[in-house]
């Protein structure tokens, strides 16, 4: 259950609102589980499935950079277009495939369980995409991207767009026109490398709206739906042509009809991967997915597809995104009730998303500290947090009713929670402390890594959201920071950030500062940020310091719906561990479970494990 | 060798052509193609960044 907070737990359980989780802490054991550094999903689950900590597996934060370019990428996966083509006309044939890579390095640990012949099923575990080949059967999770190659990227309809419509993040905002009570329309699809001249793939649809009553009829491909304003679609196949006649791409997505009269608004979520024909690797087997799906019906491919960013851009409401949400857990829920039926022996792993984006956008909310706090969404929404930790007691519940004495429960959380306050520039910081340079001529406030930053001057920048990396000769493109010179600087850099106060509040920014080459062991520790910034509870490093740019101010409010967050120092924001098992260990930590896991069916830690077992 | 042509104004041409003796060039279509190459490289990281800053966008963590 990702991101179930300790605290939280603690005290629903006190009011006796989580009768599950206290049945099962009575009867087994209950501990706060030492998430990863950072605790941020990726390298979380990566502990966990690894039994390694990120100088093992190569996976430290959501963001990683090229050291030659300095350019950001996704830290866990990357595709790869194919290598050679041949062109006819306006088009490319590949010669050779593209391919798509899981970055993490390391055994999973249901590698090491099938190899012995030990059943199994590893259902939407995160930051396992694309999924490991294994015996094993496997979803995968967290990671998986849209049809676009995105994290989830939503589409937007409306004739009257906001005037920030094109600084809308995570969607896409077109302006359409209603004539005739009519409306055409384009969705927009997967580059398509098969053209020489590039540019998206794209479907044209009509909407065609009743003149008087709330009600609209949407025409895509062979697709007909007929919704009410307020109302969902089921899921809408749709195909992508690539090449005429030849080639397409399928994928799935859903429609919601948020407004008809006076204006038009039509939501459509991200396109997603179509699980009975993906165009990339989401299972394994590759005929799982479609096995889910023919069982439970069309469901969510992408990640993490709760669209926290259509809530925080005003795209859809605090309503309607608990609605989407409920679909989610609804199809998880679901997916759990056929796995439960064919659980017969070895290990079921289940993820379930839903606490992490609910604390992320309900915060605000339940703290009247919280600078998005309103008192009419507090009132309204205040109680959404607590609902969804009701719900999971629910899904325990229903879980506890198939375990007996032979079965070992494992109710784990990747990380807790926490308030997210106030932003910080690191960049900002580095800059005005010396250690990050900008050209002369640059504007203020309008710089980046890679466009405006003296790097003959600058000796450490900060990209992702805890990363910070020296500017090192020999690894840096253009580095200046010598090796001997390294050590000295690290701790110079380490014992300022730990004296920044803020200026409003003068409370520390920063909690701990970790060094890579203390926290991590392991082959992949060179590529690892020099410096972990742990920042203190109620702050977190800015979307822009995420991005390597260089705004203007050191220090700001969060005013975003997400207002909740724990990308802070790891000591703030632990998981969870619930077992129907004692737990002799008093400071569990996610690596202990993957070696819990490992020697319950008989097997020794994997090489590289650095765990210990709980029971 | 035989690539496109193209015009460019006169009075532009004559100043590439001093800069490029400054510069050490050894004519004026070497500097004018590594000027060329050096903003097509900066162009083409500014989109490769778009793009990946737009799918990192997609991570509820970045606005």
């Amino acid at each position: 259950m990702d991101g179930l907070d300790p605290a939280i737990v603690e005290r629903l359980m006190q009011q006796g609102r989580l009768p599950n989780f206290a049945l099962l802490k009575a009867r087994g054991d209950f501990k706060r589980l030492a998430t990863s550094v950072p605790p941020l999903s990726p390298v979380a689950w990566s502990n966990f499935i690894t039994g390694m900590d990120p100088g093992g597996h190569g996976i430290f934060d959501f963001i990683h950079r090229d050291p030659a370019t300095v350019a950001p990428y996704l830290s866990t996966s990357r595709v790869e277009p194919p290598g050679k083509t041949v062109r006819l006309g306006n088009w490319l044939f590949p010669l050779s495939g593209g391919r798509v890579e899981l970055l993490r390095r390391g055994k999973a640990f249901w590698e090491m369980l099938a190899a012995k012949g030990i059943p199994a099923r590893i259902n939407g575990m995160p930051a396992n995409f694309p999924p490991v080949e294994s015996a094993g059967i496997s979803l995968s999770g967290m990671g998986t991207p849209d049809i676009q190659g995105t994290y989830g990227t939503f589409t937007f309809y409306t004739d009257a767009p906001p005037e920030d419509a094109e600084d809308i993040s995570g969607g896409r905002i077109f302006p359409v026109t209603v004539a005739d009570q009519r409306v055409e329309a384009t969705l927009v699809g997967p580059i398509n490398t098969f053209r020489k001249q590039g540019g998206s793939a794209t479907i044209d649809f009509v909407v065609m709206l009743d003149p008087e009553q709330p009600v609209a009829k949407i025409v895509i491909q062979d697709t007909e739906l007929l919704l009410n304003q307020g109302e969902w679609s089921e899921w809408v196949r749709v195909e992508f042509p690539l090449i005429p006649f030849l080639k397409s791409v399928s994928g799935i997505c859903r429609f919601y009809l948020k407004e008809v009269h006076p204006d038009f608004k039509l939501y459509v979520t991200p396109i997603n991967l179509d699980p009975e024909a993906p165009a990339l690797p989401i299972s394994t087997p590759a005929s799982y997915a479609k096995d889910l799906a023919r069982a439970i019906g069309l469901f969510y491919t992408q990640g993490m597809p709760e669209d926290t960013k259509a809530l925080n851009g005003h795209l859809l409401d605090e309503d309607e995104f608990l609605a989407q949400a409920r679909t989610v857990l609804a199809e998880r829920l679901a997916m759990l009730e056929y796995e439960l039926k064919r659980f017969r022996s070895g290990l079921l792993f289940f993820y379930i998303s839903s606490p992490d984006p609910i604390q992320h956008m309900f915060w605000g909310p339940i703290d009247p500290d919280h600078p998005a706090h309103q008192r009419t969404t507090g009132i309204r929404y205040g109680g959404a947090i607590e609902a969804i930790y009701r719900e999971m007691d629910r899904l325990l519940g229903r879980a506890l009713a198939e375990v007996d004495d032979r079965m070992t429960l494992i109710v784990m959380s990747d990380h807790g929670f926490a308030p997210f306050y106030r932003y910080f520039n690191l960049n900002t910081w580095l800059k005005d402390n010396g250690y990050l340079a900008l050209m002369s001529g640059g504007r203020r406030g309008e710089s980046s890594l890679s466009q405006g930053v003296d790097w003959q001057r600058t000796r450490a920048y900060g990209l992702g959201l805890n990363a910070l990396y020296l500017n090192l000769l020999g690894r840096e493109r253009t580095g200046i920071v010598s090796p001997d010179q390294k050590a000295g600087l690290l701790d110079e850099i380490a014992r300022k950030l730990l004296r920044v106060r803020d200026p409003v509040t003068r409370r520390p920014i920063v909690f701990r500062v970790y060094k890579a080459s203390e926290a991590y062991a392991g082959s992949e520790v060179g590529s690892a940020p020099d410096l972990i910034v742990g920042y203190n509870r109620g702050y977190r490093a800015s979307s822009k310091t995420a991005l390597g740019e260089i705004p203007e101010g050191l220090v700001g409010d969060n005013t975003e719906k997400w207002s909740g967050d724990h990308a802070m120092a790891a000591e703030l924001v632990p998981g969870v561990v619930f077992s129907n098992r004692k737990i002799k260990v008093l400071d569990p930590a996610l690596t202990d479970l993957t070696v819990t896991i490992l020697s319950e069916f008989g097997l020794q830690a994997g090489e590289g494990m650095r765990g210990r077992r709980i029971f | 060798m035989f690539g496109s042509k193209i015009r460019i104004d006169k009075a532009l041409l004559e100043k590439a052509e001093r800069h490029a003796i400054a510069a050490g060039y050894s004519s004026v279509v070497e500097f004018i193609t590594h000027v060329l190459e050096k903003e097509i490289a900066r162009l083409e990281e500014a989109e490769f960044e778009a793009n990946a800053a737009k799918k990192l966008q997609g991570l509820g963590y970045i606005s």
